[in-house]
C-alpha cells in the first residue's frame, strides 16, 4: 500500500490524541447532568481521534507521501533554530542585544547577506523598534542583566 | 430616529482628532500588512494588539479595524501588479487584476478595485448600522442554551463554508477546543494539561497561537528565493478607468457588496470565501464568460467587493452577540475584552460611544482608504522592492516582541514558536488552521454554557432543545451537517472545493 499524506496527517492527530488521553487519567470525567474538569478535553479528544480517522479512511484521494515538496525544510529549521536561541536569550540579554543578534543572525546565517550590511541593518532595525516601542508608544521592552 | 442619534453620537466620538489619528493610523498599517506578502490581517493584528495597551478601548478597537479592513484594501495591490496575493482574500484579484496590468490596464484595475472596496465597505458599514443593534437587543435574551446552541452553529457553519473538506475542518476545530481547555477550570480549579507551569494555568493566549500558526508558520513555509518582485508601476494619469470599465464595474460591486456582506455574518473565513463566491458569481452572470482570467474588469470588482464587505459583515455577530465569526473578530474580541469592555448584547447600552464610535469610524476609515490607496499607489509599490530576506527578519522580530509584550510572558513567545513549526506542518498537510484558532477562542465560552445551562436545568439535556431559539439553531447545525455528510458520503466535490480548485488552477 502506497503511503500517503493523509495517512500520515490522520495517524498524528490519532496519535496525540492517544498521548492526551494517557495524561488526563487524574482529570474527572463527571457525569453527564454535572460534567467533571475533564469531559470537554476528553470529548474533544475522542471527536478529534474520529476525524483523524476519517481523513485517513480518506486518504486514497489524497497525494503520495513522497510527492510532499520539503525544499524550504532547510530554511524553515534554521528559521526556528535562530528564533529559538533568540527566545531563550532574550530575557538574559534583553531587547537591544538579543533582536540585533537575531536579525544579524537570519540574514547571515540563513540568508547568507553581506556581514557588514547585515550588522548595519539588523542595529538600525533594532534601535527603531526600540524607540517605537519604548519611546513612541510608552510600552516598556525587556532590559535583561546589562540593563539596556 | 433613535439609530440617527446613536450615530451622531458616533460621528462625535470618531470626528475627534484623536479618533482620527488611530484610524488613519490603523489604515496605513492595514494597508502596509495587505501589501507585504507573508503577513496577513490576523498576525498583523495579533503583533501590534500589544500597541494598543496604552489607549483607551474606543481608540484600540478603532485602529485595530483600521488595520483590519485597511488589509483588504492593501491586498488588491500586491495581487494587481504582481500576480502574489498580498492577503489570502485578494487570491481571486490576482486572475484579472493582472492580466488587466499586463494589457496596461494596472491603474484603472487599482481604482475600481479601491472604488470598490470603498463602495462595499461603506455599504457594509451601513448595513451593520441597521442590522446589529436590533439583533444586540434580541441577544438580551439569550441564555447559556442558547449561546451553546448558537456557539454549535458557528462552528458547523464554519465547516460547512470552509474550501477544505469538513472531516479536515471539524479536525482543526476540535484540536482548537481542546486546546482551549488548557488551563485552571474555572468550575472545579483543577489544572488541565498545565504541567506546573504557572503561566499555562491561565490557559493559551489567542496572540501566541495566532501569529505563531499565521505569521511564523507562513514565514518558514516561504524560503526568500521563492519571492521575486517583478512589479508593474502604473502612471498617476492612467489611474483612472475608461467609461466602459466604470459600466463593466457597477453591478459586480453591487453584487459583491451585498454577497459579501452576507457572507461576512456567517462565520467562517467570510472574507476569503466571499471573494471567491463573488468570481464564481460574477463569472455565471457575465454574457462574456470566456474573457474571465483574461483581464476581465467584473472579476475585479467583484471580490474586491465583496471582501471588504465580508469584512464589515463579520463585525455584527461579534458586536451584536459576542460570537466570533473568524480568527480576526477573535483577536479583535480579545482586544476590546483586554480594555475591559466586553463585546456582545450589552455593548451598545453599557458602552455607546464605544459602539457607535466604531460604527462611525469605519464609514471614515473607508473614505481614508480609498484617499490613500489611489494617490499613494507609488509609495506602496516601492516597498513591494524591498527584498524579502530582508523584510521577514523584521516580521519575526515584531512577532517575539508583539507576543512577549502581551503578559510579559516568555511562555506565550514558545508558544507560538511551537504554533509556528505547527502552523508549518497543517500547511504542508493541506490543513486550514482557521478553524483550530476559532476553536480555540470559542472552548472556554462553550464549556462554560453548557455547564451554567445543565445548572439551570438540574441536570437535564432536554434544556437545549425545550427552548425555542436554542432549537432552531440546533435544528439548522443538524440540518447543515447532514447536508454536508452527505456530500462527504458521497465523495463528490462540493460547490466550495470546485471554487477552490479552480481557483489553484488558475493562479
Amino acid at each position: 500500500m502506497k503511503i500517503r499524506k493523509d495517512h500520515v496527517a490522520g495517524a498524528a492527530f490519532i496519535a496525540l490524541g492517544v498521548v492526551v488521553f494517557a495524561i488526563s487519567g487524574d482529570l474527572p470525567f463527571g457525569s453527564l447532568a454535572a460534567p467533571g474538569a475533564g469531559m470537554m478535553p476528553k470529548v474533544v479528544t475522542a471527536l478529534m481521534m474520529l476525524f483523524g480517522a476519517l481523513v485517513m479512511l480518506g486518504a486514497a484521494d489524497s497525494a503520495p507521501l513522497a510527492s510532499l515538496d520539503w525544499s524550504d525544510r532547510n530554511h524553515a529549521a534554521l528559521v526556528m533554530l535562530v528564533t529559538g536561541a533568540a527566545v531563550a536569550a532574550y530575557r538574559p540579554l534583553g531587547f537591544l542585544i538579543t533582536m540585533t543578534l537575531l536579525v544579524f543572525c537570519l540574514l547571515v546565517i540563513v540568508e547568507r547577506r553581506n556581514v557588514l550590511v547585515a550588522a548595519a541593518y539588523s542595529a538600525g532595525l533594532t534601535v527603531f523598534a526600540y524607540w517605537l516601542f519604548e519611546k513612541a508608544l510608552r510600552s516598556p521592552v525587556e532590559r535583561g542583566l546589562l540593563w539596556f | 430616529m433613535e439609530t440617527v442619534q446613536s450615530l451622531i453620537l458616533g460621528f462625535s466620538v470618531a470626528l475627534q482628532p484623536a479618533m482620527l489619528w488611530y484610524a488613519f493610523l490603523g489604515c496605513v498599517v492595514g494597508t502596509l500588512v495587505g501589501v507585504l506578502p507573508g503577513i496577513g490581517p490576523l498576525a498583523g493584528i495579533s503583533i501590534l494588539l500589544p500597541i494598543t495597551y496604552g489607549l483607551d478601548a474606543t481608540k484600540a478597537i478603532i485602529m485595530l479595524a483600521g488595520i483590519y479592513y485597511g488589509s483588504q484594501y492593501g491586498g488588491s495591490t500586491t495581487s494587481i501588479l504582481m500576480r502574489i496575493p498580498g492577503e489570502a482574500s485578494s487570491v481571486m484579484t490576482c486572475i484579472d487584476g493582472n492580466a488587466m496590468a499586463k494589457k496596461g490596464r494596472a491603474g484603472a484595475a487599482l481604482c475600481i478595485a479601491a472604488v470598490g472596496s470603498w463602495v462595499a465597505g461603506t455599504l457594509g458599514v451601513l448595513l451593520l448600522t441597521v442590522v446589529a443593534p436590533p439583533l444586540a437587543a434580541f441577544a438580551l435574551g439569550f441564555g447559556p442554551p442558547e449561546y451553546t446552541a448558537l456557539l454549535i452553529l458557528g462552528l458547523i457553519f464554519l465547516a460547512y463554508m470552509s474550501t477544505t473538506s469538513l472531516v479536515r475542518t471539524l479536525l482543526m476545530a476540535a484540536f482548537g477546543l481542546l486546546l482551549g481547555t488548557i488551563g485552571i477550570d474555572v468550575m472545579t480549579g483543577h489544572f488541565r494539561y498545565s504541567f506546573d507551569i504557572a503561566e499555562l494555568g491561565d490557559g493559551i493566549g489567542i496572540v501566541p497561537v495566532a501569529v505563531g500558526l499565521f505569521g511564523l508558520g507562513e514565514i518558514l513555509a516561504t524560503p526568500s528565493h521563492q519571492v521575486v518582485a517583478q512589479v508593474i508601476k502604473p502612471k498617476f494619469r492612467e489611474l483612472w478607468p475608461n467609461r466602459a470599465e466604470w459600466r463593466a464595474s457597477g453591478w459586480p460591486i453591487a453584487r459583491g457588496s451585498v454577497l459579501g456582506f452576507l457572507i461576512g455574518i456567517i462565520p467562517g473565513s467570510a472574507h476569503i470565501i466571499s471573494s471567491f463566491m463573488s468570481y464564481a458569481l460574477e463569472r455565471r452572470v457575465s454574457k462574456h464568460p470566456e474573457e474571465f482570467g483574461k483581464g476581465a474588469v467584473a472579476g475585479v470588482a467583484g471580490p474586491e467587493s465583496a471582501n471588504n464587505a465580508a469584512s464589515t459583515g463579520a463585525f455584527v455577530p461579534m458586536l451584536a452577540l459576542g460570537i466570533p465569526t473568524g480568527p480576526v473578530t477573535a483577536v479583535l474580541m480579545a482586544a476590546l475584552l483586554i480594555h475591559g469592555v466586553p463585546p456582545g448584547p450589552t455593548l451598545v447600552n453599557d458602552h455607546p460611544s464605544v459602539f457607535w464610535g466604531f460604527v462611525a469610524s469605519m464609514y471614515v476609515g473607508n473614505l481614508m482608504l480609498l484617499a490613500l490607496n489611489l494617490p499613494l499607489v507609488g509609495l506602496f509599490v516601492n516597498l513591494l522592492r524591498i527584498p524579502y530576506a530582508y523584510l521577514y527578519p523584521l516580521i519575526i522580530m515584531f512577532c517575539v516582541i508583539g507576543v512577549y509584550e502581551v503578559n510579559n510572558s516568555i511562555v506565550d513567545v514558545w508558544i507560538m514558536l511551537i504554533m509556528g513549526g505547527v502552523g508549518y506542518g497543517l500547511k504542508k498537510f493541506a490543513f486550514d488552521p482557521a478553524p483550530l484558532v476559532l476553536g480555540l477562542v470559542i472552548a472556554p465560552i462553550f464549556e462554560m454554557s453548557v455547564r451554567q445551562a445543565l445548572i439551570m436545568s438540574d441536570g437535564n439535556w432536554t434544556i437545549f432543545v425545550l427552548r425555542p431559539v436554542a432549537a432552531a439553531l440546533l435544528a439548522i447545525s443538524a440540518a447543515l451537517l447532514v447536508l454536508s455528510m452527505s456530500t462527504y458520503l458521497a465523495r463528490r466535490r462540493d460547490w466550495r472545493a470546485k471554487i477552490a480548485a479552480e481557483a489553484g488552477e488558475e493562479t
